[in-house]
């Protein structure tokens, strides 16, 4: 497919690690984005995207993408559903530890069980990490900074004796052996 | 003080909030100095409905110099009543000429010609409208000014804006308007909501107009992202041009503060997966209500975030353009533009 996203098909930047952040909602993206850039030791930009593909117009001018976070809001359908609608456009290159899920919202009431566990099966079966973030303080927004910037940092190779496909098979989302059984409620 | 008047001064004691008191009977001005400064605004409200029933006594002050107390509160407040808007259609020559003295001396006589037991109050508010008074009697009764009816005309526009008005009374009500702004008739705008000034705001057009363009002007950024050259946003051409066709739909910056849409739904079952309700021949009759703090705000949002595709649906783009929010939706009409309005009670 024409459009889809490819993980190698440009050269890096110098001490530069490129993050993408896809998110239905297009809130917590920003307040992320803000704090990712503060980050001194590497140049962390930030490319902010409500759902895939992305617009051609802009292939030129885009850095290679070290890192692609799907960000989901558990109390939303049409967040889940947006997300996984978006992950066709990525080359299947980005699956080997280019790629994270996080959700917001997991202890919210509302949140159906099934959907949790649908983000779950999906995370697990595509071998990423999947992220719990609190987005309404701004620790909660810093401390999920902190959590993407490991990730990114490796992923942009910016790490030495580690690799993307190495720390994503420490990182990634396993299935609890029960997750299939009727919960308690 | 007669029976009414003093229950009537009690029951706009109990609406006026307690920190609205003090302003309210100054501007009254019916108290002199030194009854002024005999009433503590510390004490509560039931002892300031004493106190102030006594001066009132001491005054002789009839029930018209309550009704005056009400009005200047109900001018502040507007928003505690329902109101219901109305249109003034077809024109006469002179319509144009028609001013406030002319106004208030037609509409008073045509009233009294109509219904002989009628107390009238008119009163110019700095905002060019013109708020009447109306307490309702009978050839039989003197008027009850228990239940007033409030008029809000803007002149030298066709929109009135009224409170309760009974079914009885308001045909009355509408030919003394009628004749007295020189127009041959009035009918429901369709428009009725608790906040005065949402409505007429809506219906006078009176907030931001986006108007649709082939050209919109050249992309500005969020302005967090333009300072720092390090964040992007990949989509925002598309987020921009949301924003714009809601925007045109609904209007720029504030909005009207509606609060309630409903839309009256007259049509045919349609639902391939339920044979039993499609295949019944009469229509099936329910009503959509939405409410909201601030219902076009919300719309809006809805339409610039994504949720609701644009262009939107008429159904609820309706509501600015016509400015009404009230809709009656048949088979026979493809859509709100072309449907006729069931007349109201």
């Amino acid at each position: 497919m024409m459009s889809l996203l490819k993980p190698f098909s440009k050269l890096p930047g110098l001490n530069t690690a490129n993050i993408l952040l896809v998110e239905n909602e297009e809130q917590f993206q920003q307040s992320l984005a803000d704090v990712l850039v503060e980050e001194t030791s590497v140049t962390v930009t930030v490319r902010l995207a409500k759902s895939l593909p992305l617009p051609m117009e802009n292939d030129e001018s885009r850095p290679r993408i070290d890192l692609v976070v799907f960000i989901m809001n558990l109390t939303s359908e049409l967040s889940f559903q947006s997300a996984e609608a978006s992950l066709k456009y990525l080359d299947p290159g980005y699956f080997l530890g280019k790629v994270c899920f996080m959700v917001t919202n997991a202890r919210n009431a509302s949140v159906p069980t099934e959907r949790l566990d649908a983000v779950r099966k999906l995370a697990a079966s595509l071998h990423c990490p999947l992220l719990f973030a609190e987005d309404q303080t701004p620790d909660g927004v810093t401390s999920a900074t902190e959590r993407l910037l490991t990730v990114l940092k490796v992923a942009a190779g910016l790490v030495p004796t580690t690799t993307a496909l190495y720390l994503s098979n420490l990182t990634r989302c396993t299935l609890p052996p029960d997750i299939d059984q009727p919960s308690f409620d | 003080m007669d029976d009414s008047a003093r229950r009537l001064l009690q029951r706009i004691m109990r609406r006026i909030p307690a920190q609205m008191l003090k302003p309210t009977l100054d501007k009254w001005g019916r108290l002199t100095a030194a009854q002024r400064q005999s009433m503590d605004f510390t004490e509560s409200k039931w002892a300031l409905t004493e106190k102030l029933l006594a001066i009132c006594e001491e005054n002789e002050m009839t029930v018209k110099h309550i009704t005056e107390l009400e009005m200047i509160h109900v001018i502040e407040n507007p928003d505690h009543c329902m109101w219901y808007a109305l249109q003034l259609m077809d024109p006469e020559e002179d319509v144009h000429s028609v001013e406030l003295t002319q106004f208030k001396e037609q509409f008073k006589s045509h009233l009294r010609e109509l219904i002989r037991h009628v107390s009238i109050k008119i009163k110019k508010h700095t905002d060019e409208a013109v708020w009447i008074r109306i307490a309702w009697g009978d050839s039989f009764s003197r008027p009850n000014h228990l239940k007033p009816t409030y008029v809000v005309h803007h002149l030298q526009t066709p929109y009135v804006f009224v409170t309760s008005l009974t079914s009885k009374l308001k045909p009355l009500l509408s030919q003394a308007l009628v004749l007295s702004t020189r127009y041959q008739a009035i009918k429901d705008a369709s428009l009725s909501g608790r906040k005065l000034t949402a409505i007429r705001d809506l219906l006078m057009r009176q907030y931001q107009q986006v108007f649709p363009t082939k050209y919109p002007s050249p992309l500005a950024e969020n302005d967090q992202n333009a300072s720092n050259i390090l964040i992007n946003k990949e989509q925002a051409e598309l987020a921009a041009s949301r924003h714009q066709k809601a925007c045109e739909a609904f209007g720029d910056g504030m909005l009207p503060q509606l609060q309630s849409a409903v839309y009256k739904l007259e049509t045919k079952f349609r639902d391939h997966t339920n044979k039993t309700m499609t295949e019944r021949e009469e229509a099936f009759r329910c009503v959509v209500k939405f409410a909201s703090t601030n219902l076009l705000e919300s719309l809006r949002h809805c339409a610039s975030s994504g949720i609701a595709s644009t262009p939107g649906t008429s159904l609820l783009s309706s509501i600015p353009l016509k400015g009404r929010n009230y809709f009656v939706i048949t088979d026979n009409s493809p859509g709100p533009s072309s449907q006729t309005r069931q007349p109201s009670n």
